[in-house]
């Protein structure tokens, strides 16, 4: 990325950064310190989220725009988080996997097949939603382990194996559910604890999304096993000369993804209270693009899921605002692509970004005791003018990007 | 295994120019005779493998010792690579003994080699480009803090022990370790490999043509991280098609060809002329 084109980002890097305060206070800030915050957004642009939120702030801005008093409101954003939760969801799983190195198409029908065994496990069986919840999860997972189970066995790529599970779990949905929906009652405190309100009218679903998003970042950026999916994603055979058991790390992506999928169909079994035979599909082509758009990249090693949590919203501002500024429907892919493809472009290149972008002046490039100077300074810029910002944005979470 | 940096063995044998501005050197050199008595660390006895119909080893011996840099040497094909595979359990021989430590063993993987100490740095496959330094350092053995089945990664205890097992082979890494593999230079991640391996208590070392590929400042730096290796008291093996380089640091020498040891020498049995009019003939 040329200097000209990362300047004219770091204009939006401030907006993402901490808002308003500091391009506000740009002119007026000593020279050192607008050098802190110079280094700091080019650091924030060379993250993975980078580009998610950037789709996330340019697009609410033209929503807003189009449909001054429908979009921004709070009605819209309960809708768009209710889209995003349950897409969310899944795309967490697929994004884990991506960083891994793998593909899953399967996830889309994982949904389906899972919210069938929930149902029936409910309707026919007359399991309580306790235990037919972990049950349908724990089937999910099931068929992550075969996925896996597939790819490391038979050493082939992983998005064959998931193209051909997809299609035989679609076709056993299918042959299950005749074609027709099959309805269940569900008892209104299941429902109230997967998809019912929450506070200010915002859904339940939004709160599994978080607390999912947030155990995915914390899996990722500070475990050992989140050390090793990046590991396998970027040099399988150097992680697995280290010891590190990469067949096993690539059965458990799997079976969180699908995994993952499962807690997203009940969930929508609990809000729809039935299941058919078509259900979450095309999912698990919009759980790529979300992953896509959150910055992951499509040939693995590197990503963030909070990256994709932005996508994911990202997505359900598109679905939503262009409902509210009345385009026609299929306005939605049309526009989605674009997103995908722009998203792609500019993700590529994060590895040769990296190896090119220097420092700002005053800055060697990661050194320990400047990194400690740039946050603390940078903390205490920030201390008074605390936005409420997306978070992972905030100042606390720069030092953990260093890694 | 946070130990400090072992004292520096008393320089025998250490080239003259000093560490960092060496010269590759390859001029006759004193060796001390192997001890009288001395356990190989690892022993290959009469190993043959045949892929097929393809014969890649017939009948090769080789003992590598504690404190000695053993070279390996040959052509493309002569079978190196099929001799280090064998030595860090990739696979196993067809016929044929390894002794680790003058007991047999038979490795089923490279993971049951890697327990006993062999640690091999395989060319470009020593880095994850977008890992930082730390992480690659503790990839695979990462110290963990947390409670029961709650642990999580120790990022000030990893940064520590990237630190000193840089510093233990001499390296002083001037950048933060929050580098990612990206910008760090070939030179580097062979260091680096080094590095990890050593920290993490290999016995023997072996490492696939660590120079080739890199540029003669940092083929030095690589060589003085045998030496210092070496000196150490690891048992090293150096693969290499480079004769300069393998003489600047190896005590013993073996020329591989078609599958078979085709010349074994003392370092200071035979000079860089000889060498290269030896495997000439040979190949």
């Amino acid at each position: 990325m040329s200097q000209a084109a990362l300047s004219a980002f770091s204009v939006m890097g401030d907006q993402i950064g901490s808002g308003e305060p500091q391009t506000a206070s740009a002119q007026s800030l000593p020279a050192a310190r607008r050098v802190v915050y110079g280094e700091a957004a080019r650091r924030l642009l060379l993250r993975p989220e980078a580009t998610s939120v950037a789709a996330l702030v340019i697009l609410f801005l033209i929503f807003s725009a189009l449909s001054p008093d429908l979009f921004p409101t709070r009605q819209t954003f309960i809708s768009v988080l209710s889209v995003a939760a349950e897409l969310g969801i899944v795309s967490i799983g697929v994004t884990l996997l991506m960083i891994g190195g793998h593909f899953d198409l399967s996830v889309g029908a994982v949904l389906g097949l899972t919210s069938y065994v929930a149902t029936v496990l409910m309707r026919d069986a007359g399991v309580s939603p306790i235990v037919a919840a972990p049950a349908a999860v724990l089937v999910g997972a099931l068929l992550g382990a075969i996925n896996g189970a597939l790819v490391v066995r038979f050493r082939i790529h992983s998005f064959v194996v998931t193209l051909g599970t997809m299609l035989i779990w679609r076709g056993v949905v299918i042959a299950l559910t005749g074609g027709f929906p099959i309805i269940v009652k569900i008892p209104p405190l299941f429902r109230d604890v997967m998809s019912g309100p929450l506070l200010f009218g915002f859904r339940m679903s939004m709160l599994w999304f978080f607390a999912i998003g947030a155990l995915g970042t914390f899996l990722l950026a500070r475990t050992r096993f989140g050390n090793w999916i990046q590991a396998r994603g970027q040099n399988e055979q150097a992680a697995r000369n280290l010891g590190v058991p990469v067949d096993r790390v690539t059965i458990c992506l799997f079976m969180i993804a699908s995994g993952l999928a499962a807690v997203a169909g009940v969930i929508q079994v609990a809000r729809f209270a039935s299941v058919d035979a078509l259900r979450g599909e095309g999912m698990e082509l919009q759980a790529v693009a979300v992953t896509v758009i959150g910055g992951t990249l499509l040939s693995g090693g590197y990503g963030s899921v909070i990256g994709t949590m932005f996508g994911a919203v990202t997505f359900g501002v598109i679905q939503v605002g262009l409902v509210l500024a009345g385009a026609p429907g299929h306005f939605f892919r049309t526009l989605t692509g674009f997103i995908v493809v722009a998203a792609v472009i500019l993700n590529t290149s994060v590895a040769r970004r990296m190896a090119r972008s220097r420092p700002l002046a005053g800055f060697r490039r990661g050194n320990v005791e400047t990194d400690a100077a740039l946050f603390r300074d940078f903390d205490s810029a920030t201390a008074e003018a605390e936005v409420e910002g997306p978070s992972g944005f905030s100042a606390e979470s720069a030092p953990g990007s260093r890694r | 295994m946070t130990g400090a940096a072992a004292p520096r063995a008393a320089s025998q044998g250490r080239l003259p120019g000093g560490r960092g501005s060496r010269e590759i050197h390859t001029a006759r050199r004193k060796i001390e005779p192997i001890p009288d008595g001395a356990v190989p660390v690892m022993e290959a006895i009469s190993i043959s493998k045949a892929f097929g119909a393809t014969t890649a080893l017939v009948d090769v011996s080789l003992r590598s010792y504690a404190g000695r840099v053993l070279a390996l040497l040959g052509d493309n094909g002569a079978g190196k690579s099929t001799l280090i595979k064998i030595l860090s359990g990739v696979f196993p021989p067809d016929r044929g003994e390894l002794r680790f430590r003058g007991a047999p063993v038979r490795f089923v993987s490279p993971a049951e080699a890697r327990q006993l100490g062999i640690a091999t740095v395989f060319q470009d496959l020593a880095v994850c480009e977008l890992l930082s330094v730390t992480r690659n350092v503790v990839l695979g053995r990462e110290p963990l803090k947390g409670v029961g089945p709650f642990k999580w990664l120790d990022m000030k205890r990893a940064d520590e022990m990237a630190r000193s097992a840089l510093l233990r082979l001499g390296v002083r890494w001037e950048r933060g370790l929050d580098e990612r593999g990206v910008n760090i230079s070939g030179g580097e991640r062979q260091s680096l490999a080094i590095a990890r391996a050593m920290f993490f208590g290999s016995s023997l070392l072996v490492l696939d043509e660590p120079t080739s590929a890199l540029a003669v400042r940092q083929a030095g730096k690589v060589l003085d991280h045998i030496l210092e290796a070496r000196d150490q008291g690891q048992a090293v093996i150096l693969i290499t098609h480079n004769f300069r380089h393998a003489l600047s640091v190896a005590d013993d020498l073996t020329v591989l060809a078609q599958g078979k040891v085709a010349a074994h020498f003392r370092r200071d049995e035979i000079d860089l002329d000889e060498l290269t009019d030896l495997v000439a003939r040979i190949a």
